[in-house]
């Protein structure tokens, strides 16, 4: 008899538990994830010597005429193809060199760009813009003396 | 001030390049089949047969003449 009373509040137990279990609401789900923020350029410096990081070691604007110029332009944000370039232009408004490359960043990189030239360069103003997929997103001018 | 008759400077030696800390886009590949052409693959994977330069300036090592190209030949496809 006290088997068969403890057989009965068992499954009770059991019955009671479950239903408490089918009134639970559902965790609410999770909320999703804002968009990644889209590639965008940050800075552009100009040096003539590149550290580990790709960022130039000292930022300058006047270059000796055998220097090889690098441009180091760090970028925000995250893409899955970006592309940059940069054009270089003699103050003539004279096209110097471009050069693109593309880009799939997934947060904060640096990106160089460098021009050399076998003859030593002319003296004079010149300018670096950085294109972000098609936009021009930022310059910088420096001069060759 | 700039001498108007001054001729401009030579900069055809000039050399550019770049690199990046950030990871280049991952390529597709397409294996050409018979009845392609650069322009036909650009539509299908890139949404327009204009594209199809991108594809033959990605595959110039292999694409001699673009408007030849041979079933079996395996293309890369830049992400644009």
């Amino acid at each position: 008899m006290r088997h068969h009373f403890l057989h009965r509040a068992a499954a009770a137990a059991a019955v009671l538990s479950v239903v408490a279990a089918g009134c639970k609401k559902a965790p609410p789900p999770p909320p999703a994830a804002p968009p990644p923020a889209p590639v965008t350029v940050a800075s552009v410096d100009l040096g003539k010597q590149l550290g580990p990081d790709t960022r130039v070691v000292q930022a300058m604007t006047t270059f000796g005429v055998r220097d090889t110029i690098y441009a180091s332009v760090a970028t925000t944000g995250s893409a899955t193809s970006a592309v940059l370039t940069a054009m270089w232009t003699f103050q003539t408004g004279q096209k110097v060199d471009s050069t693109a490359t593309t880009i799939a960043p997934t947060g904060p990189a640096q990106t160089e760009f460098h021009i050399v030239k076998a003859s030593p360069w002319p003296k004079g103003k010149y300018k670096v813009a950085i294109w972000l997929d098609g936009q021009v997103a930022g310059e910088k001018e420096f001069e060759v003396k | 001030m700039t001498d108007p008759n001054e001729p401009l400077p030579d900069f055809s030696d000039v050399q550019g390049g770049s690199s990046s800390t950030a990871p280049k886009p991952q390529e597709r590949t397409y294996t050409v089949v018979k009845g392609d052409s650069l322009s036909k693959i650009a539509k299908t994977l890139l949404g327009s047969a204009g594209k199809w330069k991108v594809i033959y300036e990605a595959n110039k090592d292999i694409i001699k003449n673009p408007d030849l190209i041979y079933p079996g030949q395996v293309l890369r496809i830049p992400q644009v």
